[in-house]
């Protein structure tokens, strides 16, 4: 096995596409290293990016806010902008594992694992965020948040592409976020459902409503039925009964040691009452 | 003697100052030169015939200096009496198998052991022995287990291990005098002791060709079992025990021991085994889960009438504790109640599921559930209130348990149920879809071990020329201030100061044997054998002192290394002239005492009736619980402990022990279990076995009452079991008090919760 | 078996510079373990899930086995053994002492770690930020209730 700490970005990418096959990119190493110790990768290449700081950055814009895909889960807690912008990726990532791990995972790394219940990827749903990549010798990509995820630990990233910035268009003042994960203890705690919700009301009609969904399908999910359901509807006691049981639809969820399918499709539905409650009130 | 002067203290420890500052060599933190690294290949099937094993491969990897298999262990089985001293029958005896021989019995049972100059190399050699199986059909259900035509987990041996029978009276009487009579099945689980310490050792053999073990454990006299299966006499097999990171039962039985000496023996070198966490979950012993039908009578007046239980544990692949586990639940199956008609019949029952064996509690803990919930549903079936209910039936001092021991010593269980219930204050609103409820739950638990097991503890106290003191004992410490509760003890008595005293614990070769530390019997034993090991050397010293000085040994006190008299004559002597000269005329400067437990037999093991445990530590718990009645998470708010404790050697630690206990007992109710699925375990590491961590535990709160009635030293009592036992059920009472539903099986997940919501909206 | 290929750490514990040849994969944690001597860190889990591995890297609280060596290169790291020694105990280690904190001792290195990292960021926490901070520390023996105790007391005698 060899590690390789490249000087910047442009060098990270060309190690890539030259060695390709089993280089694993590590920066917190939150997830690679365990998946080396339970054998689930076995890299030939470390290639280590932790250290390129030029790719840490929350910044504001007149429209949008980037992220570097290397700014750590607690940097995104404490994030100012963020905070004000969009708290529901604070929220979610205050609550992504423990103090610890926060302190060296990284958004770029809570996606490119592609966790169905991945934290920080409910909210970028629901915030309709972009996640720009690179690859030597290519034009640089950006893909919608929706078409990144692919399946369980599975995305649209070529072996040799390398995640290098979210961005979301800063939320319109008038919409309100809301933000639910549910877990079997209260830190260190593997989604068993969590829920996202933005929502821009015109007097008691929902003007536009974004859903998303954790660890009930095969990747984090926008509920595009059940924001069908509410546009441009008056938010009542029914409406959101319906939406209830369209989500409980829409959702794909298995059965595992956390929880079974049943309880998963029904928590659903739960929270996101909740959320459309708290917002609408 | 004057009154006390630091028994009851909060003093800090001296091994926790070391822990503080990083500098205690636990057994993972030790290594020699020349040390090779030892690794286990464990079995994937959890039943299978071995059709063959091919270490050639393994062997011939550069840097690996043995592969051992069952043929290369000298006596790889052996009937084990785990550690009784003399055979009684009883079912108290198992097969002990080392290493698997002709088939595997479960999941992680260790095939081969591997010594090699570096871990990575060793794990490597793991990866190369082949081991052709042929999967066998297994039973993973003790209800299963016991049909005849079960597979037999052992060939040629019965599943059922054990039965065990109390009977008292005459239930069918009993019940029919009932006016209400509640039946229940309740069903416990597979939990992991989850120590925060994997299990460790490094062994090494010297040039006398003694074995010895440093190693993490709860037992060091597993030398001689260690002894047996080398071959080799018992004086040639030294353990050492470390401070342990956590053992709470996981590290009683033999873990890396056998292993590590038969790969010293082996190399000639110096072998360090470290468990990884996953190792540790997989093939380190469980607590038992247990099956229990409860059928209780009671009258309108509250009385009880009748109790019947059938109760089922799983043993798992190996005997090891089971019987005994057992027979504590037995004795515990019908609570701290006045029962006129008790029939307990208990099973304990062999499969291809994780053996099972010590887990703090030992049987206490599933049965407080069972007769806990029970008590609740009664009061529930009257109308009458679950602390009223407790109070007509608690049984007082004086009065007999259904196996007809009588309760010699002080019973506080009125008082640690008014004190736990009041320390709730005012009830948290419920508010929206948060309910709020309270439960109490009332639990006894034996301390000291099993009477007929003839227990007994050594410890030597000794002083110096210099009138420092210094202890030998047998001891281990597990973190529940074992050993820093003898030394308290020796500097009450002797009046030196902590500072001045020096222990040296759990060393076989060096340390008078004090016994295993283990149901929580180390203070009431080992206590009591250092409070007369201490009280001869200081006779020795006072009678010695009023001879030089002139004065009545009985004005005498020691007070910081100095003799004084008491009376205020003001003379004074330096202990260490009385010392020099106790040496010189040949007076022994040191003592070692033998504490007895009570010694008495059980005639017959089929009936347990008569004095089985010492004594019993009795308490109460108290638990407000917020339950979110839509998706079922219970957040416990509130959680007190009302205990007995006799005296409090030292308060700090008599907290510690029940404030931990309470959250190892919320656990056990809450989050914990290792799921198996066929003998499969689903739940390889801590992401999935869930312990509570630092933001879902309440502020436990704790009263102790210091009846001065238990059979420790100074009156004191056991603590690290009794504080348990009682909290699962105190939760789940507070959980039905808060949305109307019981849930019969730990733990309460938030699914079962809102599981049973939906069965009761659909009645 | 051909012989791994490794790496020279360079890497700063307690104050002082130390080396070690090491290879891509190996943590943090068994670096300073296995050959720094630094057994006062201690490996719980090896994947993060109970923090008893916690030490300060560049002043951050973080799970040595979730750190790979040779992200550690030229770079700072604090033990418990750094942040207070024998003759100059820190408040923190004085104060799990004297508030009965400590029992089997295994997770207080890590404790105590994330606890400095708390109060060196926030030297006023309350206690529910004290339990949060110590969120990724698991403890088996306490129940974490003298561990609040202990950390609340620190807080004040440091100010």
């Amino acid at each position: 096995m060899e590690y390789i700490r490249p000087q910047n970005l442009k060098e990270a990418l060309r190690v890539m596409k030259k060695r390709g096959g089993r280089t694993i990119l590590i920066a917190g190493g939150t997830n690679v290293i365990p998946d080396m110790r339970g054998k689930t990768i076995k890299p030939q290449v470390l290639l280590d990016i932790s250290h390129l700081k030029n790719l840490s950055y929350v910044k504001e814009e007149k429209k949008r806010i980037r992220i570097g895909s290397l700014t750590t889960i607690s940097e995104l807690v404490s994030s100012k902008v963020i905070q004000n912008f969009a708290s529901i990726l604070s929220e979610a990532a205050n609550q992504l594992g423990n103090p610890l791990v926060r302190s060296r995972a990284t958004i770029g790394g809570n996606l490119a694992d592609a966790s169905p219940a991945a934290d920080t990827a409910v909210p970028l749903l629901v915030l309709d965020a972009s996640i720009v990549t690179e690859r030597d010798g290519e034009k640089r990509r950006e893909i919608p948040i929706d078409q990144f995820f692919v399946g369980p630990n599975q995305t649209v990233l070529k072996p040799d592409e390398i995640i290098k910035e979210i961005f979301f268009p800063k939320p319109d003042p008038k919409s309100k976020i809301a933000y639910i994960k549910l877990g079997l203890r209260n830190a260190m705690a593997i989604s068993v459902v969590s829920v996202a919700l933005l929502m821009e009301m015109e007097r008691e009609e929902c003007k536009e409503v974004r859903i998303g969904l954790g660890a009930v399908a095969p990747k984090p999910m926008r509920a595009y039925g059940v924001e069908e359901v509410l546009t441009g509807k008056k938010i009542n006691g029914k409406l959101i009964q319906s939406c209830c049981e369209e989500v409980e639809k829409e959702v794909q969820p298995i059965t595992d040691i956390r929880a079974s399918a049943e309880y998963r499709r029904s928590m659903t539905s739960v929270l996101l009452r909740r959320l459309i409650q708290q917002i609408t009130t | 003697m004057l009154e006390l002067r630091i028994i009851g203290k909060p003093i800090p420890r001296h091994d926790a100052w070391e822990k503080a500052l990083g500098l205690t060599s636990y057994a993972a933190d030790f290594s020699l030169p020349g040390m090779l690294y030892g690794k286990v290949l464990r079995s994937k099937p959890p039943s299978a015939r071995i059709l063959s094993i091919n270490t050639t491969t393994a062997e011939k990897l550069p840097g690996v200096r043995a592969v051992l298999t069952a043929k290369d262990v000298p006596k790889n089985e052996s009937v084990t009496r785990f550690g009784q001293t003399h055979t009684m029958g009883g079912g108290f005896e198992g097969l002990y198998r080392v290493l698997a021989d002709k088939k595997v019995h479960f999941m992680g049972e260790a095939v081969a052991l591997v010594a090699a100059e570096t871990e990575e190399i060793a794990e490597k050699a793991i990866g190369l022995i082949k081991v052709e199986y042929q999967p066998l059909s297994g039973v993973f259900d003790p209800l299963e287990a016991m049909k005849p035509d079960a597979p037999q987990v052992e060939e040629g041996k019965s599943n059922i291990i054990t039965h065990y029978e109390v009977v008292k009276g005459g239930v069918e009487k009993g019940f029919s005098e009932a006016d209400v009579i509640v039946e229940n099945t309740y069903r416990v689980p597979f939990v992991d002791h989850a120590y925060m310490e994997p299990e460790s050792g490094v062994a090494w053999i010297d040039e006398d060709g003694v074995i010895t073990i440093r190693v993490s454990t709860q037992v060091i006299e597993h030398f001689r079992g260690v002894a047996d299966v080398l071959g080799l006499p018992h004086n040639r097999v030294r353990v050492i025990g470390t401070y342990v990171g956590g053992g709470f039962g996981g590290k009683e039985d033999i873990t890396v021991e056998t292993f590590l000496a038969l790969l010293t023996f082996k190399t000639g070198k110096p072998v360090k085994l470290t468990y990884t966490r996953e190792e540790s979950i997989l093939c380190h012993s469980k607590r038992h889960p247990y099956i229990m039908e409860y059928k209780t009578g009671v009258k309108k007046n509250g009385q009880l009438t009748a109790l019947q239980a059938r109760i089922v544990s799983d043993a798992g692949a190996y005997v090891y504790l089971s019987p005994w586990v057992l027979l504590y639940s037995m004795v515990d199956a019908a609570g701290p109640y006045r029962i006129p008609h008790v029939k307990v019949d208990g099973y304990t029952v062999l499969t291809n599921n994780t053996f099972t064996s010590a887990n703090r509690g030992f049987g206490a803990p599933q049965v407080c559930f069972a007769y806990e919930s029970q008590m609740d549903e009664l009061a529930k079936g009257l109308g009458i209130d679950p602390v009223e209910i407790r109070k007509i039936n608690y049984l007082e001092k004086g009065e007999s348990l259904a196996t007809g021991q009588v309760l010699e010593h002080h019973v506080a269980l009125k008082e640690t149920t008014h004190k736990a219930h009041r320390a709730l204050g005012e009830k948290t609103a419920s508010r929206g879809h948060l309910k709020i409820g309270r439960g109490i739950a009332s639990g006894m638990t034996s301390y000291g071990r099993m009477v007929f097991l003839h227990d007994t503890s050594r410890s030597h106290v000794s002083i110096e020329m210099d009138g420092s003191v210094t202890i030998r004992a047998g001891i281990q410490d597990i973190g529940g201030g074992q050993a820093s509760s003898l030394c308290q003890i020796v500097s009450e008595i002797l009046g030196v100061r902590l500072e001045d005293i020096k222990i040296y614990i759990a060393d076989t070769a060096l340390t008078p044997l004090a016994g295993t530390t283990t149901a929580t019997r180390q203070l009431y034993m080992s206590g009591n054998a250092t409070l007369m090991a201490a009280q001869e050397v200081r006779k020795t010293l006072l009678k010695k002192a009023g001879e030089m000085m002139r004065i009545d040994p009985q004005r005498l006190d020691l007070v910081d290394r100095e003799v004084i008299d008491i009376e205020g004559s003001g003379k004074n002597l330096p202990i260490t002239e009385v010392v020099k000269t106790c040496a010189s005329e040949g007076l022994p400067l040191y003592h070692v005492a033998l504490f007895k437990a009570p010694f008495r037999n059980l005639t017959q093991y089929e009936r347990i009736e008569g004095d089985v445990f010492p004594d019993f530590t009795f308490g109460t718990h108290a638990a407000e619980v917020a339950v979110d009645e839509e998706t079922g998470k219970a957040q416990v708010l509130k959680l007190v402990c009302c205990f007995d404790v006799g005296r409090a050697i030292n308060p700090l630690s008599v907290e510690g022990q029940l404030e931990g206990g309470a959250i190892y007992g919320m656990g056990y109710g809450l989050t914990e279990e290792v799921i198996l699925e066929k003998g499969m375990t689903l739940t390889p590491s801590l992401s999935e076995y869930l312990l509570p961590t630092s933001i879902d535990v309440p502020d436990v709160q704790t009263i102790l009452i210091e009846s001065g009635d238990g059979v420790g030293p100074f009156g004191a009592k056991g603590v690290g079991e009794p504080s348990v036992c009682s909290v699962a059920p105190a939760i789940c009472n507070a959980i039905y008090d808060a949305i109307g539903v019981r849930i019969y099986d730990l733990p309460i997940t938030p699914e079962k919760i809102v599981k049973a919501m939906k069965e009761k909206r659909k009645d | 078996m051909k012989k791994p290929k490794t790496y020279s750490l360079e890497i700063n514990v307690n104050g002082e510079w130390k080396r070690a040849e090491v290879t891509p994969e190996e943590t943090l944690l068994h670096v300073l373990r296995e050959k720094l001597a630094h057994t006062e860190v201690k490996e719980g889990c090896g994947k993060g899930d109970c923090g008893a591995c916690a030490l300060l890297l560049n002043g951050k609280a973080v799970n040595a086995c979730l750190t790979l060596a040779m992200q550690a290169h030229r770079q700072k790291v604090v033990t418990l053994k750094g942040i207070g020694a024998p003759e100059r105990a820190h408040p923190l280690q004085e104060s799990f002492l004297r508030h009965g904190a400590i029992q089997c001792g295994f997770c207080t290195a890590g404790m105590i770690v994330s606890a400095k990292a708390l109060l060196d960021e926030n030297p006023q926490p309350t206690r529910r930020e004290i339990r949060e901070a110590i969120s990724g520390n698991l403890c088996r023996c306490t129940g974490y209730k003298k561990i609040f105790d202990a950390i609340e007391d620190a807080a004040k005698r440091l100010r």
